[in-house]
């Protein structure tokens, strides 16, 4: 059952920004996660501000630049099937496709998809933890199976987003509108990491919305790809996932991008294993060496170190797929 | 004739089944025309389109709408339950507890220990506290939100194996073991000693819940002193006699409908506590009430599989004999006594032979919710251990997995005393037809150390198994009506479960009286109304209510002939029916259609009542099941894919082929679930409460989870020992075998034994990784 709240469906950007920043706002779009929450009391609201009818927010454009702009309403249906984005940002469409279920394709939003809250068991339970305002992260001594292997300090999430390593690995930026007007954020930091603050995930401030997201022209020559690995194959967050994309020259690694999903608090890019394999030749053994390098500071806790091989064998056979394609 | 008329029949030129004089058993159908083909559900439309009235869609006039306020700790004393704020809160009616005086009735999970509806003691997180009755399902919630109370938290047990360790707190003065059971026969000493390789494992299989698609709950209501149950039910008998015992009701008293309902897979074969607190409820305010649990609840409080750990012990001689077995598990039914070991141990006493067989099995208590009956209980836990090791012996002596089974194929039940035969066994021609489908020789050999794509393999695996009843047993009555236009009615107090029931049964009315199917209306499932029956499980509804049915509608028969044979001036014995007509087999042009028999007019309606006979006596009837799988296994991540699957099932007669092939693919896909995905997981080191306690995180398998290529290949014996039908169950069977024939492909694709359910990359990903370690050394 849910709490009481007022309910407010925003014309504009402007009017739902007024409406947010009224009090301890909560924005419906899909709605997929926010009902969750709410009937979970995970959080609590007094205003619910729809923004389902503000129809710039679902237009998906080919920016002047040779981009694209996806707005914060696109469906993740959208962004999957999308002729656009299949062809130039396939991993991004790969990422789509693979989140939770076609119903939930249907109704959840890439803006959502970004923001959503995290999976944990024990933040959406019955558990008053650390992210919710009580004093310890019940993951740390208890059934952390699903929990991250890299960036866990005070808080062990792991990010739900599949597109957000995708989009990571294209350099997207996000748009946000706010009291303050609008502002640009970079996708690599617009997650916050528990080690900056425990009861933020995203960088929004009160009355901020996530208005599109504007990715780069395309890399010539770039091949990108979105793998998942999950306990289900429908309507599963990744146990392991990685967005890939990688440029190469005369067979040598000139650009690489190594985005984790299910690994971190936050979408954990892999800069150390990026950079190594820059200048390697493509091929099996830089996968192997990109793996082993991948994990090498990962910091299993009691119940996920199963993660770590996974993440390894993942990643060598997607480095290795994807210097063949 | 008009239209209408001419409908109701099968103008099909040929007799119905010959009919068998007064009091005597008919003969097995030599050849059936409706019986055994492919007819959709009677009630597809109504389930289909939404205007099949389930329980939970049943909204009485003035009903009030009941919340349950449960324990959120998994071991506490319940020291004190302020209820009032709750009862000044707007639309609240009433609101009950243990400190209320109308509440104290007895409760029991099985009869060793009572309970209360409310008991201040909560042994399981989920145990009922307080409840409360409200104009709106939103009001009865905020009230319990309202109600607070002081618990005095207890120390917890999350895990069977701790439950007798010194240290751990007891649930039950006498201790936390519930239930110890041992059987031996021969002398397993001496038969490991005779065998050429004997191997020890432990296995341990996973706490499953039965998540049907509908909610338990009812809504009850009282007219004076008669209580009336609208509940979500495998059967309305057991739910009377259980609620007219807790509340001291006559029988008379208490109605129970149930209608159609939405799978209860064991866990709605009794009433729930839920029953009592909504009848409670009603009687308190004088108004019908509404209990449904939430999805979130049923998690926690209406039972489950329970998780074991398994020892087995097995020997076996070169040439395929076994020699010995021994089997301990401790299991454990939860918080109280509900047969957490119930029939963990009988694949090991009966399935192959063996003439040395020691069991031990012990059910233990911890602080989670009491098991229920889940589809096959136990069954798929011994097979997980039993099928694996034989998969096991068989690679250790060099021989094909079916081969040796197909050495130690019983006729006879070893398992009970006496050794008494079986009426039918398919079991060989499971495995063995079931293998020629399959593919077995050549995918075996192909899928062998495979190199498809390098690092995946592929692998196939066989399981077989057999259940413990599914030859149905009396009593059970039914009644069959037909009218004067020759259109039946049918009742029987038998609930359809979502099996297929009402489908069978009119496909046995149609085959007896000629009318087609649509002619027939079922009235079940009311105490009020419709003849006394056993709930539906145990996979005996076919075989116990089909033949009383078939019976029914032989004394209607009868009793046609014998009215005709009046009109005609004959004597009955020379008149059969044909089509629409009572004819004489002597002379076809002595005949009378039926809506003109005399009899049948003037009296407006024919009452065939029919009983189900006693089983075979000193003969064991029970169904057989081999069942196939391939797999694809990523070595790299332990990712699993199950390529396709073959049920190989031996139920004696096939009534209808679709309900049938339905059962196979739901029971594999159930066991795909306990195989690869499901799992409760309580916060064993922390809190004891469920973690996972929704169905994303408790994981059911999803289409995109079972293989596109499932097959259905029935060996058909009727059984015709067994019953007049020559049926035997078919539920439980097809979900036996099937985790184990998976484990056995995920063994055969890399060479790693998954001993521990479910098998996904979180254990296949390192067992790989300490496989490769090992072989590299």
């Amino acid at each position: 059952m849910t709490p009481g709240f007022s309910y407010r469906r925003a014309a504009s950007i402007k009017d739902a920004v007024t409406g947010l920043s009224e009090g301890n706002g909560r924005i419906l779009a899909g709605g997929t996660d926010l009902l969750g929450c709410l009937r979970d009391s995970v959080f609590t609201t007094d205003m619910v501000v729809s923004i389902t009818g503000i129809k710039e927010l679902k237009r998906i454009d080919e920016t002047p630049g040779g981009g694209l702009s996806i707005g914060a309403l696109a469906t993740i249906t959208e962004v999957s099937e999308n002729p656009v984005i299949r062809e130039r940002y396939p991993a991004l469409a790969q990422a789509a496709a693979e989140v939770a279920s076609p119903q939930l394709r249907n109704q959840g939003t890439l803006g959502g998809n970004l923001c959503q809250k995290p999976r944990c068991w024990y933040y959406r339970g019955e558990f008053h933890c650390l992210r919710k305002g009580g004093d310890r992260c019940y993951a740390v001594a208890g059934e952390n199976h699903y929990h991250c292997i890299f960036g866990g300090k005070g808080c062990y999430i792991v990010h739900p987003s599949d597109t957000a390593p995708a989009l990571i690995a294209y350099g997207a930026e996000a748009t946000i509108a706010g009291p303050a007007g609008m502002r640009k954020v970079s996708l690599e930091n617009f997650f916050v990491p528990p080690a900056k603050d425990v009861t933020k995930e995203t960088v929004l401030e009160a009355g901020e919305i996530v208005t599109a997201i504007v990715l780069p022209p395309p890399l010539a020559g770039l091949k990108s790809f979105y793998r998942k690995i999950r306990s289900r194959q429908s309507w599963d967050f990744a146990l392991a996932g990685v967005a890939l994309a990688i440029r190469t020259s005369n067979g040598r690694v000139t650009d690489a991008r190594i985005v984790l999903s299910g690994a971190a608090p936050i979408p954990w890019r892999l800069v150390d294993a990026e950079k190594a394999l820059i200048g390697k030749v493509a091929g099996p053994d830089s996968a192997k060496h990109t793996a082993a390098l991948s994990i090498k500071d990962a910091q299993p806790l009691k119940h996920n170190a199963y993660k770590i091989p996974l993440f390894k064998g993942m990643i060598e056979e997607e480095v290795a797929n994807i210097s063949q394609a | 004739m008009n239209e209408s008329e001419r409908n109701i029949y099968y103008l099909r030129g040929i007799p119905v089944p010959e009919t068998p004089p007064p009091g005597k058993d008919p003969s097995p159908w030599k050849k059936t025309d409706i019986v055994g083909t492919s007819i959709p559900r009677v009630d597809a439309y109504e389930r289909v389109s939404g205007t099949a009235l389930y329980p939970s869609d049943i909204r009485l006039p003035r009903m009030l709408y009941a919340a349950v306020l449960r324990c959120p700790h998994p071991h506490a004393e319940v020291m004190n339950v302020d209820t009032s704020a709750a009862e000044g809160m707007p639309g609240v009616r009433a609101v009950i507890s243990g400190k209320t005086s109308d509440t104290d009735f007895a409760w029991w999970y099985s009869k060793e220990i009572k309970t209360k509806i409310f008991d201040p003691l909560c042994r399981f997180e989920g145990e009922e506290v307080a409840a409360v009755a409200a104009e709106t399902a939103y009001q009865a919630w905020d009230a319990v939100r309202a109600i607070t109370v002081e618990y005095k938290v207890l120390p917890f047990i999350a895990e069977e194996s701790k439950s007798l360790d010194s240290s751990s707190p007891l649930l039950h003065p006498n201790g936390n073991t519930a239930k110890t059971d041992k059987y031996s026969r021969g002398d397993v000493g001496a038969g490991f000693s005779e065998a050429d390789v004997v191997l020890d494992e432990t296995y341990r299989t996973e706490c499953e819940l039965h998540m049907p698609m509908e909610l338990h709950g009812c809504v009850a209501s009282w007219d004076n002193d008669r209580l009336t149950i609208w509940e979500s039910a495998q059967g309305v008998y057991s739910i009377q006699s259980r609620i007219a015992e807790i509340l001291g009701l006559p029988l008379s008293k208490v109605r129970v409908i149930g209608h159609y309902m939405g799978g209860g897979f064991g866990s709605k074969l009794q009433p729930g506590k839920y029953t009592v607190i909504a009848s409670l409820l009603a009687k308190k305010t004088g108004r019908p009430v509404r209990l449904f649990l939430t999805r979130e609840e049923t998690f926690l409080a209406v039972g489950n599989r329970p998780p074991a750990i398994m020892q087995l012990k097995a020997g076996v001689k070169k040439d395929g004999t076994l020699t010995a077995l021994e089997f301990s598990c401790i299991a454990t039914g939860g918080a109280y006594p509900a047969n957490g070991t119930s029939l963990v141990d009988w694949l090991v006493r009966d399935l192959y032979l063996c003439p040395n067989v020691k069991t031990e099995t012990k059910d233990v208590y911890i602080n989670a919710g009491p098991s229920r009956p889940f589809r096959a209980p136990g069954h798929p836990q011994a097979a997980w251990a039993l099928e694996q090791m034989m998969d096991a012996l068989a690679e250790k002596i060099g021989m094909d997995p079916i081969e040796l089974r197909l050495k130690n194929i019983p006729s006879f039940s070893q398992g009970r005393e006496g050794n008494p035969p079986y009426t039918t066994t398919g079991l060989r021609e499971c495995l063995s037809e079931g293998a020629r489908a399959f593919g077995w020789e050549q995918a075996r050999k192909r899928s062998s150390g495979s190199k498809e794509n390098g690092h995946v393999k592929r692998g196939v695996g066989v399981a077989s198994g057999l259940w413990f009843a599914g030859g149905g047993n009396p009593p059970s009555t039914a009644v069959v009506k037909l009218f004067s236009d020759g259109s039946v009615n049918l009742n029987m107090g038998a609930s359809d479960i979502g099996t297929g029931t009402k489908t069978v049964m009119t496909m046995i009315v149609s085959e007896e009286l000629g009318v087609k199917p649509e002619m027939v209306q079922i009235e079940y499932a009311d105490t009020a109304t419709t003849q006394y029956a056993t709930p539906s499980g145990g996979s005996k509804t076919v075989p116990t209510e089909g033949p009383a049915v078939r019976a029914a509608a032989l004394s209607v028969k009868q009793q046609l002939l014998s009215f005709a044979a009046a009109d005609l001036k004959t004597d009955d014995s020379s008149l059969t029916l044909r089509g629409d007509e009572v004819i004489s087999m002597k002379d076809p042009l002595v005949k009378v259609k039926i809506h003109d028999v005399t009899g049948l007019r003037k009296r407006g309606v024919i009452v065939g009542v029919g009983y189900r006979g006693p089983n075979p006596e000193r003969k064991v009837v029970n169904p057989f099941a081999a069942q196939f799988c391939e797999v694809e296994v990523n070595t790299m991540t332990g990712e699993v894919r199950i390529v396709r699957f073959l049920g190989c099932h031996d139920s004696g007669r096939v009534m209808n082929r679709l309900t049938y092939d339905n059962q196979v693919f739901g029971g594999i896909t159930m066991g795909i679930g306990l195989a690869m995905t499901e799992a409760r997981i309580l916060d064993r080191d922390q809190t004891g409460k469920m973690v996972n306690r929704n169905l994303h995180d408790y994981k059911l398998p999803t289409s995109l989870d079972v293989p596109k290529e499932m097959k259905s290949l029935p060996i058909e014996k009727p059984d015709d020992t067994a019953n007049t039908i020559g049926a035997k169950g078919l539920g439980e069977p097809v979900t036996i075998p099937t985790a184990a024939a998976v484990a056995n492909a995920v063994y055969h694709a890399v060479g790693v034994r998954m001993t521990g359910t479910p098998i996904t990359p979180l254990q296949l990903c390192q067992a790989l990784e300490k496989d490769g370690k090992e072989r590299s050394k």
